[in-house]
């Protein structure tokens, strides 16, 4: 598989200006204008190969926009190297753009005062897409979003449910190779969310669209994403699989238990007992002192039970304890 | 290669799409019929009392002034910053004009088509029939000849130009100071009081016809009006129109300066 995106020792610093306060302040604002440095981006490298669907995470201020940005031509790296297609993004922006499909979910890319069709028929003109590919693509995206729905609607007047679906087929209309997603689905209801999650698969299965997507919503990383690229305080913390990464980090499970009675005394060696509610209870044990089996049996041997389960923790846990214990994970898997 | 036609297609689509986007307003276009009558009633009565008050010859007979202020309230739309102001305008100030940078489109001349169909529904919908509407209650002149309309056609065309060029540069600025309102206030009175659209520059005393003929502005309203009533003739036509040429394509450079070096700023600094 030939890769898509070479990002290397990529880095962004801007200046921020330090406004002073108060009216005499603002005077002074006026003739001196103090900055400091703030690094957005610092010595991020990654690779994406075609086809691969790469959640891009880390919270707010993580640099994850601006990561996204460098991608797709808006923004000028302050180091390192950046290439899509081949290209520059920056340099070579139209050439870029041409080969690129992006979707910013809190803004629409869509003509404001526009029926979506006529928003269309702009991108076509735009991208010069032939006709007959045109139609196809329409064709099929109705199929999958019902556009037919709101096809005649004016931007401003549809729903935002609506709004990303039409965002999202016109950012493919040109049959792009890499599709940019930053935060697809913020602020839509569970089934538009579904709706999205399930087109963004289809797509990347039967064109083999490169996708990548910031997202805060780790519901979107699970259903989408085998890859994770997790990136805080500007730096990358993690790139694999999310399962490594979830292995990496769920050193705790939980069994929950209902008991057929409330027992007494329901310790349990080498389980810590989290919580309890009439019979149900939890537990909290490591895979590493005790197994998962040995743990079931020791229970079954001492107590009747009715249902039995064990969880792993969500990976909204796992990001979030990589955050919070600024753990630095295993260096990357291709770091160059 | 594709064909060349093919790009500028593009841009004739979006100034298509940017004529009927207006189309959808027409309430407002109603509105803003009823406010060009009003304020041509005005100033017909400012100015009839003012021949009345002082006979004897002037530069501009009474006929011509109507005339002039008929044609100004018809094209006021079509003067820089009357007309609504675009998205694009507004995705400078809020940021999101980044986004334009990722489809393959020259900005310029985008934005260009998008403020030229505007310019195409303001005289279609605007200066037409405020004009035909002002001839049936005052006695509008016409000109005689088939030349001097046509020297007047060509004049207002790069009028036209000259105005989208200069919206487009001043609303631009946006790129630094986050809200062109300010910037779009000072060029509002300065292009409005020297581009004749007030007082015709016939009319204005001597040092101040002169610096207005030094000005790039005159060539907006003046100019063309001027054709219109007869004022300028013969090679002095082709003076003026001249002149017009050399400033649109003055303003027209700076916009591309202007949105360059914001551009520039966008992509180092972010939006």
């Amino acid at each position: 598989m030939d890769t898509v995106i070479d990002v290397r020792a990529l880095s962004k610093t801007f200046k921020v200006y330090h406004h002073r306060k108060g009216f005499l302040g603002s005077f002074a604002n006026l003739f001196s204008r103090k900055h400091r440095l703030v690094q957005a981006v610092a010595q991020v490298s990654f690779t994406v190969k075609r086809g691969e669907i790469v959640g891009y995470l880390g919270p707010n201020g993580a640099g994850k926009s601006t990561t996204l940005k460098m991608l797709t031509g808006i923004l000028v790296p302050s180091s390192g190297s950046v290439t899509v297609n081949g290209y520059i993004p920056h340099r070579q922006r139209k050439e870029n753009a041409k080969r690129i499909g992006v979707v910013f979910g809190q803004r629409s890319h869509l003509w404001f005062d526009l029926p979506v069709q006529e928003s269309f028929e702009l991108l076509q003109r735009i991208y010069r897409i032939p006709q007959a590919q045109y139609h196809h693509n329409v064709e099929m995206f109705d199929e999958l979003l019902s556009l037919g729905d709101f096809f005649q609607t004016p931007v401003r007047q549809l729903s935002l449910g609506q709004r990303m679906r039409a965002d999202l087929a016109a950012a493919l209309l040109h049959n792009p190779d890499v599709l940019f997603l930053d935060e697809p689905t913020v602020g839509l209801d569970v089934v538009a969310k579904a709706r999205i999650r399930q087109f963004i698969q289809q797509i990347n299965a039967e064109r083999q669209v490169t996708v990548v997507l910031t997202t805060h919503d780790l519901d979107d990383v699970e259903k989408l994403c085998k890859r994770v690229i997790l990136i805080d305080d500007a730096r990358l913390r993690f790139d694999g699989e999310l399962a490594t990464l979830r292995r990496l980090l769920s050193t705790e499970r939980l069994l929950i238990v209902d008991y057929a009675e409330v027992y007494s005394d329901i310790s349990i060696p080498n389980a810590h007992m989290t919580y309890q509610e009439g019979t149900r209870v939890q537990y909290r044990f490591s895979p590493e002192e005790i197994s998962t089996a040995a743990l079931i049996k020791a229970i079954l041997q001492k107590f009747k039970i009715v249902d039995i389960s064990v969880q792993e923790p969500d990976i909204e846990e796992l990001i979030k304890a990589v955050y919070e214990d600024n753990l630095l994970l295993n260096p990357p898997a291709n770091f160059p | 290669m594709k064909p060349r036609y093919l790009t500028c297609h593009v841009y004739l689509a979006f100034a298509r799409k940017s004529f009927q986007k207006q189309m959808q307003y027409r309430v407002a276009n109603l509105a803003g019929l009823t406010t060009n009558f009003f304020f041509l009633l005005v100033q017909i009565f400012v100015y009839t009392a003012f021949y009345a008050a002082r006979p004897g010859p002037q530069p501009l007979n009474l006929n011509d002034i109507i005339t002039y202020f008929v044609l100004c309230q018809s094209f006021l739309m079509l003067m820089p910053l009357w007309g609504t102001r675009s998205e694009i305008a507004n995705a400078i100030k809020d940021g999101s004009v980044a986004l334009q940078l990722t489809k393959p489109v020259d900005f310029q001349t985008y934005w260009f088509a998008d403020e030229l169909g505007k310019a195409c529904y303001y005289l279609l919908m605007r200066a037409l029939p405020t004009f035909l509407l002002s001839s049936l209650f005052f006695k509008v002149t016409i000109p005689q000849q088939p030349a001097s309309l046509m020297a007047f056609a060509v004049s207002m065309t790069l009028a036209i130009f000259m105005s989208t060029s200069i919206t487009i540069t001043v609303y631009g600025t946006a790129f630094w100071t986050l809200d062109a309102t300010g910037i779009v206030g000072i060029a509002h009175s300065i292009i409005t009081f020297f581009s004749g659209m007030l007082v015709p520059l016939a009319l204005w005393p001597g040092w101040l016809a002169q610096i207005g003929g030094w000005l790039p502005f005159e060539g907006l309203v003046n100019i063309p009006f001027s054709i219109y009533l007869g004022k300028i003739t013969g090679f002095a036509i082709l003076m003026a129109i001249g002149k017009q040429l050399i400033w649109s394509v003055f303003f027209c450079a700076i916009g591309r300066i202007i949105l360059n070096l914001g551009f520039s700023r966008l992509v180092i600094q972010g939006g």
